[in-house]
């Protein structure tokens, strides 16, 4: 069902753009756990406090930031992991039909011995296995990350309060006391699989959506247009669904809403390495078990791979313009 | 050195359709076609452009499914069976396009990896004859040079049916004839070619029979061998008011065909022409020439007849 040679040519062919996809994504996730370290968990709290009004918009509530391992989990919702997984995904998902008919080359390779399943299959393959190795790069950058960074903290002196004035003592005369630890003694990097694996789940939804349109049309550009469309469309039914309690049950007709890191890494430090990876157990936020987000979205994407096969089967190929 | 695949003997045809017919909504691209292209042999498509040349070659390898009719391509069914009838086949597009990011060299490791016949060695040889520079990025090729690559490509393969859509598009004369040469190297081999050309002279040159496609029906079709024995004679034929001469009928099977065009006529032969001698002296022609009967004069004598029959909206 997958050619070797199809698998080689479609790798060689991705290469340059997974390696700078790969390249930012390990490098930023590197970085963006560094950038943890510099700011002070104090200091980040009456930051984050002047914004507790907007706390509905946050992915996660700002509580579950007050942690190390809360403030390295935003990393999943930051602009650019999400911009270099939507271009790997909408860009190897267009590419396989509308691409190859657009740019023509798809005559000379079906004229081959190849039915257009194992096309698809062999297409598919080296898309998947590339965001599943661009997810697993950001994890490992995170990983080093967290092993490589040293954290100071302020440890306000100890005081006591003396009851019904509400007056602080200091308990000692010396100023804050600087504690210098490894992020590694607070934050573990195996807590960020669910992460991950969340990251992976909403990308293979794209590939799939991406493949399919690109199996029904024949021009690249117009697949590329469908679907960031359907993506910015879906992305304002979730912000709508955020915005007020109102319309709330927007978000469940968004994919978006699916796409929940943070709160499955949150159920790992209050539940336990296994919490995320259970269908069973909704809480106030979930309708669902916690693994219930990620497999919808690798459903809808298997069904978005079976729909572009079956549709690719059976199309005629037009001639090249 | 892989050797040439065995070649099924028993298939006396390498395709024959059946009533094959493709309709685009009401765009009628293929019209019963009922055509049978012996095995073995080079086999020539002619028609104007839009004659429904191309999409019966596409129809030929499952790119596009007939709406009617049926194909059969070394006795497989090309709607069923289309991975096994391309294992059998090597094709060049009309407008063969390579990707773009590959070197020539590359192109060919790729393609006669993927090909059921495929034979690096042989495209070597097939570029070294088309001196091609195999260094270069598609990218940087000219149209005539991935003409060339392509060609290489589709040529060093041994699959026993060659569909050749265009060949000598884009390529000058050396070139061309190298082409045309391989292609009887091809006949040689026992394979068979299906060669679609707008250039007639290299139809034939180099085809054993060829159809004339119009507007999606197959209206003619002919044997080169069969054309050499026929010829056209022109000559003034001053009476204006005079009726076109009426054909004895002891010369009914030679003479195909006798037209008056104001003041020449034109009578076209098939067979020995020793034979019509004494009747062509009794009509007192004068300023008379006998041409061999190419397939240009068959090609512009069908479009006549075609447009002559086809009703004016």
């Amino acid at each position: 069902m997958i050619h070797p040679v199809l698998v080689r040519k479609y790798a060689n062919q991705s290469l340059l753009l997974w390696s700078s996809c790969g390249l930012a994504l390990f490098s930023f996730a590197w970085v963006r756990v560094w950038v943890v370290s510099l700011l002070d968990m104090g200091q980040f709290r009456t930051i984050l406090e002047q914004f507790r009004d907007f706390e509905r918009f946050a992915p996660i509530s700002f509580d579950a930031l007050f942690t190390h391992t809360g403030r390295v989990a935003m990393t999943f919702d930051e602009p650019i992991v999400i911009l270099c997984t939507v271009v790997w995904c909408i860009s190897r998902g267009s590419d396989v039909v509308s691409g190859e008919l657009g740019r023509g080359t798809l005559e000379m390779l079906l004229a081959q011995a190849i039915s257009r399943t194992t096309l698809l299959l062999s297409h598919a393959f080296v898309s998947i296995g590339g965001l599943a190795l661009l997810a697993l790069l950001l994890w490992a950058g995170m990983a080093c990350g967290i092993a490589n960074t040293t954290i100071t903290e302020t440890v306000p002196a100890p005081v006591v309060r003396i009851p019904f004035t509400m007056i602080e003592v200091p308990l000692t005369m010396g100023g804050p006391i600087e504690e210098t630890f490894a992020m590694s003694a607070e934050v573990d990097w195996r807590t960020f699989a669910t992460g991950t694996f969340s990251l992976f789940a909403f990308g293979f939804f794209l590939l799939g959506l991406s493949t399919m349109f690109s199996s029904l049309d024949r021009y690249r550009w117009r697949t590329v247009g469908a679907v960031v469309s359907i993506y910015v469309v879906q992305l304002v039914i979730f912000g709508l669904g955020k915005s007020t309690e109102r319309l709330d049950w927007l978000r469940g007709w968004s994919f978006f809403n699916c796409y929940r890191p943070q709160k499955q890494i949150a159920r790992v430090v209050n539940e336990g390495p296994w919490a995320p990876w259970s269908l069973t157990g909704a809480d106030s936020e979930s309708w669902f078990g916690p693994l219930y987000y990620p497999l919808v979205l690798l459903v809808g994407g298997l069904v978005f791979y079976v729909i572009a096969i079956v549709v690719f089967r059976r199309r005629d190929l037009p001639a090249p313009l | 050195m892989i050797p040439l695949p065995n070649i099924d003997s028993s298939l006396t045809h390498a395709v024959r359709t059946i009533d094959l017919t493709k309709h685009y909504r009401d765009f009628a691209a293929l019209v019963d076609l009922n055509l049978q292209i012996p095995a073995g042999q080079v086999f020539g498509l002619l028609g104007p452009n839009g004659a429904g040349k191309t999409t019966f070659l596409r129809t030929l390898l499952g790119f596009i499914f007939p709406t009617g009719g049926r194909a059969e391509v070394m006795g497989l069914d090309p709607v069923k069976q289309s991975v096994e009838v391309r294992r059998n086949v090597s094709y060049l597009p009309g407008d063969a396009r390579l990707p773009r990011e590959m070197r020539g060299s590359s192109v060919l490791r790729f393609f006669a990896e993927i090909q059921a016949y495929g034979d690096l060695e042989r495209s070597l040889d097939v570029a070294r004859r088309l001196e091609l520079d195999l260094k270069r990025f598609v990218g940087f090729m000219s149209t005539g040079m991935r003409q060339k690559l392509a060609l290489a490509a589709v040529l060093g393969s041994r699959a026993p049916l060659l569909i050749l859509d265009e060949p000598t598009a884009n390529l000058d004369p050396t070139v061309r004839s190298n082409v045309l040469e391989m292609v009887m190297e091809a006949r040689d081999e026992k394979r068979t070619v299906i060669f679609s050309s707008h250039v007639l002279s290299e139809i034939e040159d180099v085809c054993d029979n060829v159809a004339f496609l119009k507007r999606g029906r197959l209206v003619h079709e002919q044997s080169l061998r069969d054309l050499k024995q026929r010829h056209r004679i022109v000559a003034n034929w001053p009476p204006a008011e005079m009726p076109v001469p009426q054909v004895p009928d002891s010369l009914r099977e030679i003479v195909q065909d006798v037209t008056v065009h104001r003041d020449r006529i034109i009578i076209d032969t098939s067979g020995d022409l020793a034979q019509l001698l004494p009747w062509l002296e009794s009509l007192s022609l004068s300023q008379m020439r006998i041409e061999a009967f190419g397939l240009r004069a068959m090609y512009d004598s069908i479009h006549r007849r075609e447009d002559a029959e086809t009703p004016t909206s």
